[in-house]
């Protein structure tokens, strides 16, 4: 689902519109614009933070950040890349900091620690997992910079160069890490899939 | 091996120019190996952009408006004046100050030099009776209230700056 031009339940204005009611003082605007928003900036949070109350915390203050700095969005790109741009920063600052918190863990180890842990769904035992399951588990298992180039990619349907923008590399890189990301992924998936058979055996 | 998912992977995004493009769906037609990846990798290709997107708590927008209506409350009122406001007082007195210096020098009398006299009126003896009038004494001990009032405000901020 893409934002400009795109009609949805919340809202018939597109993005732009919304912004500009905004600028005029209807908040009530903006609060259509982040319920349209909030469900990919939260999925994008939640690749580097793993934790859902962390990434909440960072989608909302996307959101006010956003908000703050409205009237400085020259609506060169598509609003969604702003955004994201907005959520990367901010995502970035927050693993900063996090790093800080636990400096002597290496950072994949510490993304493999995480990932370990036995899922939080209830429903997830062996009957209801699906495919769809491993690869929400694979793509949590990544690197943040691989899972959200991918996530921006085919969710947030943002182009090479959009996510160039949004992220601040090169086209080029973006499409090299994109392969890449591409790669672990399914490299990922297979294993995960795999160990899955084993223990079932 | 990357090297043929690559290009795989770029006809399946459609990057390349036309005859790259044509030259890989050759490839899959004519060569097993690169048609069942080209296969493997559609299929996954389908699978990522399957990959649904997460939702957050139910009160996720109230959250961030309440935020934003609350920081909007506590900003000061002088931070919402506008500025053109304060520009309009500003050109006011600009304009009337030039105009009444314009005044006040184009109505001078330049030639008259000789003859500057003071009003005859004025006694400096009467100075001293000015000061012991009760209005003066109410309004100097009104400037020693205010001046202590200010001295105190101005202590206590500091010892807050430094004790916080």
């Amino acid at each position: 689902m893409s934002s400009e031009g795109v009609y949805n339940m919340q809202s018939k204005l597109t993005d732009i519109e919304l912004i500009q009611q905004t600028l005029d003082g209807n908040q009530s605007a903006y609060a259509d614009l982040v319920k349209r928003h909030q469900r990919f900036v939260f999925t994008l949070a939640l690749r580097f933070a793993k934790g859902r109350e962390d990434a909440e915390e960072i989608a909302q203050d996307c959101f006010i950040k956003a908000y703050r700095s409205l009237s400085s969005f020259q609506q060169q790109s598509k609003f969604s890349t702003w955004l994201y741009s907005i959520v990367y920063t901010t995502a970035m600052t927050f693993l900063r900091k996090k790093r800080v918190n636990t400096a002597s863990i290496d950072e994949e180890e510490s993304f493999l620690q995480i990932e370990s842990k036995p899922g939080s769904y209830d429903e997830n035992n062996v009957e209801n997992k699906s495919r769809s399951y491993y690869l929400n588990q694979a793509i949590g298992q990544l690197l943040p910079d691989d899972a959200t180039i991918i996530t921006l990619f085919y969710q947030g349907e943002q182009s090479l160069e959009e996510i160039a923008k949004a992220t601040g590399m090169e086209a080029n890189t973006v499409k090299v890490k994109l392969f890449r990301a591409r790669q672990r992924l399914k490299d990922r998936l297979e294993r995960n899939l795999k160990h899955e058979v084993n223990e079932l055996i | 091996m990357s090297s043929i998912e690559e290009k795989l992977w770029d006809y399946i995004d459609g990057f390349g120019t036309a005859e790259e493009r044509q030259a890989v769906a050759k490839l899959i037609a004519d060569d097993e190996a690169y048609g069942n990846k080209y296969r493997g990798l559609i299929k996954l290709n389908a699978e990522f952009a399957a990959i649904e997107v997460d939702e957050p708590s139910m009160a996720f927008t109230y959250k961030v408006m309440e935020t934003i209506r609350t920081e909007h409350a506590q900003q000061p009122l002088k931070a919402t004046v506008n500025r053109r406001i304060i520009w309009g007082i500003a050109a006011f007195f600009i304009l009337t100050i030039t105009a009444l210096v314009i005044f006040a020098f184009g109505s001078a009398d330049w030639h008259a030099t000789a003859n500057m006299k003071l009003p005859d009126s004025v006694s400096i003896n009467k100075v001293p009776d000015l000061f012991t009038a009760p209005v003066v004494k109410g309004f100097l001990f009104f400037d020693v209230v205010l001046g202590l009032f200010l001295l105190d405000a101005y202590l206590r901020r500091k010892s807050v700056a430094k004790h916080p």
